[in-house]
């Protein structure tokens, strides 16, 4: 094998092989990983489907394989040619009205205790930073976000709640996410969203892919409820720049 | 049509899964023991995606309103058509107004009903099983009322003897996950040798065992993951996922479940016991 090569080959199950970045994530992987997936997307006749990590593609065939030597060989030479100056893939901005007052933002007066910030500083540096989509998983629509204010990390729940309610924006290590619907989970509740994150009867159930980048706004609870209550959210989703 | 006279313990609608989908986060579903599944559908002549209830341990009561055929495989149940007994892995003609009990499993813990051309349940994303969030119902209830197909002309059924498994058989065949190099020899002979325990957390999600590794491996990236993934959570638990995981996971994956060895895990439930059996790839 390669040694330049900057992934490892892992087959994981007789259909499927895994690619490893053993790096930290950051934004030029990320952008990497979204060009190479598109290239193997296209060049594999047995493609089925393929998921990411922050440093991973695990690639699914529709039959054994047969010869990992050979798919393994093919793609090194794709990666080879990934020009990531060149995307094909048009990256997305998406602006999430959030209400973060109140009963919503669940543990914001205890982040505010623990961090020693303001509960205005933490919303403030939440709502200033944009956020990269990482990848989606855990849920149907949930949203892996990287970006996160370092002032704002903050350890998940020992004892996770039974019931996070969806919509629910939070913090969890150095990760903010929103759930995408009611779930357990560790995550420190900041604040709530009224946009639908998942829609699985639409033709393109979740709005934003890997790559895009994101930001949150703050609504009033006036402003929460016509967006809850709104047939087309989309308008709302637009940036705000 | 069919009514739900009695509940079961958790009966849910199942096919061979969504698929395309896991980029969102959409796991695969579908029935967790596919082999099962498939011959349920094989001896009605059916399409192979048809959708099948998926009865866990105690079995409900059912009325048929329209006249069809059914067939019950899988875990080893007692069922009475009206007052006769009936036999497993073999088409049953339905009457209309026909009463059909399921007993509690006795070997095995999943059972499935197919019928002549499949459940009529909604389509959420290419499948119809049932999912939290995506389908309306995540389960049959005692309101369901399940639509079924007109029978049509039906050409010759039965004739074929079902490979059954042998639900007893506690060894478990995986391949070496991408993070068993972490375990150090100690580990990865416990892991060989020792016998482990389906904790009372299992269900189509994953199964959790009792039994704890001493090691302790820390967590990694996200990551994706599949059904049949076992991980080492950094308390040294492990964590089989099954056919409802999420499509990723922040745990250490130390094997991989063969196909076989999850449809056999289906079948188990609490306090039954596993061994894992290290395999390699036939290239």
């Amino acid at each position: 094998m390669n040694k330049t090569l900057p992934f490892t080959f892992f087959k994981i199950h007789p259909k499927a092989i895994l690619l490893e970045w053993q790096q930290e994530p950051n934004s030029d992987l990320l952008h990497e990983l979204n060009c190479f997936k598109e290239k193997i997307k296209n060049h594999f006749k047995e493609f089925s489907q393929i998921t990411q990590g922050y440093c991973s593609l695990l690639i699914q065939l529709k039959s054994n394989i047969e010869n990992s030597n050979k798919i393994n060989n093919e793609l090194i030479l794709l990666h080879k040619n990934i020009n990531t100056n060149k995307s094909d893939k048009i990256s997305k901005h998406w602006s999430i009205p959030v209400l973060y007052e109140g009963l919503f933002g669940l543990d914001l007066e205890y982040l505010s205790i623990e961090l020693k910030l303001s509960i205005e500083k933490i919303i403030s540096l939440h709502t200033k930073k944009t956020y990269n989509v990482y990848f989606i998983g855990f849920l149907p629509g949930f949203l892996y976000l990287e970006g996160l204010d370092s002032r704002l990390f903050f350890t998940r729940k020992k004892t996770p709640r039974l019931k996070i309610p969806k919509g629910a924006v939070a913090i969890g290590g150095k990760q903010t996410g929103i759930y995408p619907d009611q779930s357990p989970g560790g995550w420190q509740i900041i604040g709530n969203t009224p946009i639908k994150l998942f829609k699985p009867n639409d033709k393109k159930p979740c709005f934003a892919s890997s790559g895009d980048t994101l930001s949150f706004y703050p609504v009033s609870f006036e402003q929460y409820t016509v967006i809850l209550n709104s047939k087309n959210q989309s308008p709302y989703l637009k940036s705000k720049k | 049509m069919i009514e739900i006279l009695q509940l079961g313990w958790h009966t849910t609608i199942q096919d061979l899964g969504r698929f395309g989908q896991q980029s969102l986060g959409v796991p695969i579903s579908g029935a967790m023991d596919l082999n099962a599944f498939n011959w349920a559908n094989k001896l009605l002549n059916n399409d192979p995606n048809d959708a099948c209830f998926e009865i866990t341990i105690k079995g409900p009561i059912l009325k048929f309103h329209r006249a069809t055929y059914i067939t019950i495989t899988g875990a080893k149940v007692r069922l009475t058509l009206n007052k006769d007994h009936i036999e497993m892995y073999k088409p049953i003609s339905i009457k209309k107004g026909d009463i059909l009990h399921i007993s509690n499993t006795t070997v095995g813990c999943r059972v499935y009903i197919a019928i002549l051309g499949g459940f009529q349940t909604e389509t959420v994303l290419g499948s119809k099983s049932q999912f939290k969030g995506l389908t309306f119902n995540d389960r049959i209830d005692k309101k369901s009322v399940i639509a079924i197909n007109k029978i049509p002309f039906v050409t010759k059924l039965a004739g074929i003897k079902a490979h059954l498994i042998d639900y007893s058989n506690i060894n478990l065949k995986v391949y070496i996950g991408p993070e068993y190099h972490l375990l150090n020899t100690s580990s990865r002979n416990s892991l060989k040798i020792k016998q482990f325990t389906i904790s009372s957390q299992n269900n189509r999600m994953g199964y959790r065992l009792n039994e704890k590794i001493k090691q302790q491996l820390p967590e990694i990236w996200t990551a994706p993951t599949l059904p049949g993934t076992v991980q080492l959570t950094p308390e040294g638990t492990l964590i089989i996922l099954m056919r409802d995981a999420q499509v990723t996971g922040g745990y250490a994956r130390i094997f991989q479940l063969t196909d076989d060895a999850i449809n056999l895990l289906a079948q188990k439930s609490t306090l039954d016991q596993l061994k894992f059996e290290i395999i390699r790839y036939k290239e």
